[in-house]
């Protein structure tokens, strides 16, 4: 299992990166999270990326990145 | 008397003071404030009010520009990502307040600070650095001058990095054209009471942060429990794909009914807008809409209300950027009747380029297009351009013409009551303002909206009160009258919906998710909810409605007392939408009846708890709302109601 991303389908707001931190730390931390995403304000484009630290969300039902993801952006690809 | 409350979460935990005279910077607790007023703007007011002397004027060093984080943003509560900027309202003297979404606030606080407090002035231009604790101040002669892209782009550049969040003023600013805005993201501004004019007196080019810290929270799994809940309610509303593409899947259509109650068009001689206009702006084919290569969210939000434009054809080929809202429709279409959507994109892009206040902007260069029409001002003192309705071109040449105050731009740069006094002729007439801030607001249709923007204690902006999406979504049930049209219990809606933006504000949780534009995810129950398990405290919803919402609106209020004159005369309309009809359109006819709006301006008075014929608060009615520090100073400027 791991989590792909659908750039046409993200707006960048970021979420999946803070619902990542909190999986890991149960606060609210973006420098402790798997996701990155940087969006250049000049252009409109979106980077988005995920690192090693991704656990898949163990013990949650479902990844929280995908979870809290409102624009559908985020799925588990098996 | 105060709410006894220890918050425990969601804080940051600091307020960041620099003196830009004295080149220090230091640090307080931010806690004792935002126990007192729950955070974001309630704090900028109450650190204005106990710093500020009475008599200071905005372009002295001891003005404050405060920026004021919301105390919910940087955790998971949806749509909280927005920041209050406080400052003396350049227009009046009085309390200036504008409000910004974008990442910047998110950033300031994983970098330690709830709030950032700018006093005094530097004599060179500079940048403010902040990367958690190192905060420094640059040198910043080599960017001024620059408009806002390019500011973005070398400081992007030359720092090398891309994780950094910059809020930066434009030659508007620089220039103090006092329609000025602070420009977060190269798109998101800052707007209204001139903040980007004060940040442009400071000397103060950008401030750039980066922060690495965490937020914590009293009780996270109750926190996302709430949390969980609000995400479902986004993802079920079918509002939420309407308010993914506001303003434009609404306009689009040529029939809704924002175009028949909102629209002030050609300066405020007309409250209708042709059918042929609207098509040309917003058709899909080749309007605006056309235009849109992508939509994006400010930090943390679940509706995304950011369309991304470029423009593929025409003069202005290649030009691109973010956003374009209903304001941009109000004000650089219907206002200068122009309907070329190149042309109106064209001058968003410009006007957050050069860091102006778009409201401001096609306002004044409205009044500017009338004078013009009526023989009072000519080629001759508009260095040749001819002002006639519809005329694009002339309308972006006097948009750069104000920002570098270059021949009548240097007038209009000034605002439009001392542009008024230099041309005489009755031309102030002709002018929307309210407490002296040029505005773009209908004032004879929606009478609810009319009543919230001209009592707004900022001046003239519809965020404190103009219901719109709440009467046609709900929340339902809410106080008041669902048809914009009435008189009839438009007071109780107004400050229904007044009262939910001063706990927005102060959480930083957008209007756009919250209750103003109807999408409805967050309710108040849900806020109450978020504050209490995210900071730890156990509060109810008569405390957040009827407490801390009175107190943010009070403590606007008793700002604007002790420093200004103003009084019940200006919480009227501007004098032209009581005197002239709509002309054309279904509301043909229609005005603002002034005794019809001095009734609903009592009954406003006094579902706040203030004195009915002047407005005044009441001893009692402050002390009940924490305020009792302000009793004395407001009488001895007779300036409270005794009781």
């Amino acid at each position: 299992m791991k989590i792909i991303r659908d750039n046409k389908l993200c707006y960048g707001c970021k979420t999946c990166q803070l619902a990542c931190s909190y999986h890991h730390t149960r606060s609210f931390w973006p420098e402790k999270s798997s996701i990155l995403v940087l969006r250049s304000p000049l252009t409109g484009k979106i980077k988005w990326s995920i690192n090693q630290t991704c656990d898949e969300c163990l013990n949650e039902i479902e990844p929280l990145c995908v979870k809290y993801c409102t624009y559908q952006a985020l799925k588990i690809a098996k | 008397m105060n709410k006894n409350i220890h918050i425990q979460g969601c804080l940051a935990g600091k307020i960041l003071w620099v003196d830009l005279s004295k080149k220090r910077i230091w640090t307080e607790p931010s806690q004792e404030y935002n126990n007192l007023t729950l955070g974001g703007r309630g704090t900028n007011s109450l650190i204005m009010l106990r710093n500020i002397k009475i008599g200071t004027k905005w372009s002295d060093p001891e003005n404050l520009l405060c920026f004021g984080v919301g105390s919910l943003v940087g955790t998971m509560a949806p749509g909280a990502c927005r920041v209050d900027v406080s400052t003396i309202n350049i227009f009046n003297r009085g309390k200036g307040s504008a409000n910004v979404g974008g990442s910047w606030g998110a950033e300031l606080k994983y970098a330690g600070y709830d709030n950032l407090i700018i006093v005094g002035k530097s004599k060179k231009p500079v940048y403010l650095y902040i990367s958690d604790s190192l905060v420094e101040l640059r040198d910043a002669q080599y960017l001024w001058g620059k408009d806002v892209f390019t500011t973005e782009f070398i400081l992007r550049k030359t720092l090398g990095k891309e994780d950094i969040e910059i809020a930066a003023i434009g030659p508007a600013g620089e220039n103090l054209v006092r329609g000025s805005a602070i420009i977060v993201d190269t798109a998101k501004a800052a707007a209204g009471s001139g903040v980007g004019c004060v940040m442009g007196d400071k000397k103060l080019k950008a401030i750039v942060v980066r922060g690495r810290g965490k937020i914590e929270i009293a009780d996270p799994g109750r926190f996302m429990t709430i949390v969980e809940k609000t995400y479902q309610k986004c993802k079920q509303n079918p509002a939420t794909r309407l308010m993914r593409q506001a303003p434009l899947n609404l306009y689009a259509d040529s029939e809704w009914e924002g175009w028949y109650t909102n629209m002030v068009t050609r300066n405020g001689q007309d409250d209708y807008w042709e059918s042929t206009k609207r098509q040309r702006l917003m058709n899909s084919q080749n309007g605006v809409p056309s235009m849109i290569k992508g939509v994006r969210a400010c930090y943390l939000c679940p509706t995304g209300c950011l369309p991304f434009l470029e423009i593929e054809r025409g003069k202005y080929q290649g030009d691109k950027g973010e956003g374009f809202w209903i304001n941009t429709i109000m004000g650089h279409a219907c206002r200068l009747d122009i309907s070329e959507p190149e042309a109106v994109v064209e001058s968003w892009i410009l006007t957050n380029q050069l860091g102006l206040d778009g409201d401001y902007t096609a306002s004044v260069i409205s009044w500017a297009f009338e004078l013009y029409e009526k023989g009072i001002i000519s080629q001759k003192d508009t260095e040749g351009l001819v002002l006639n309705w519809g005329n694009s071109d002339s309308f972006l040449a006097l948009i750069k013409k104000i920002a570098y105050r270059e021949g009548i731009g240097d007038i209009l740069a000034d605002g439009i009551s001392l542009a008024a006094k230099r041309l005489g002729k009755n031309t102030e007439y002709y002018s929307s303002q309210i407490k002296g801030q040029p505005s773009i607001e209908p004032f004879r249709i929606p009478k609810g909206w009319a009543l919230a923007v001209s009592t707004s204690p900022v001046a003239g902006r519809h965020l404190r009160g103009a219901t719109m999406g709440s009467i046609r979504y709900g929340p339902k049930p809410r106080p008041g009258n669902f048809n914009s049209t009435d008189y009839v219990g438009q007071a109780q809606g107004v400050v229904w919906q007044a009262k939910t933006k001063e706990l927005e504000d102060n959480l930083g949780i957008c209007s756009y998710v919250s209750t103003w534009s109807g999408a409805n995810f967050l309710e108040v129950s849900d806020l109450l909810e978020l504050i209490n398990s995210g900071m730890g405290v156990n509060l109810c919803e008569e405390d957040l409605m009827e407490f801390y919402a009175v107190k943010g609106r009070n403590l606007e209020k008793v700002f604007n007392l002790l420093h200004t004159n103003l009084s019940r005369k200006d919480d009227l309309p501007p004098q032209r939408f009581m005197r002239e009809k709509v002309k054309k359109g279904p509301y043909k006819g229609v005005k603002m009846d002034k005794n019809r709006y001095n009734k609903i301006l009592e009954e406003f008075y006094t579902l706040w708890g203030w004195d009915t014929q002047t407005g005044l608060p009441t001893k009692t009615g402050l002390i009940s709302s924490g305020l009792a520090e302000v009793v004395e100073p407001l009488i001895q400027r007779g300036k409270l109601i005794e009781k």
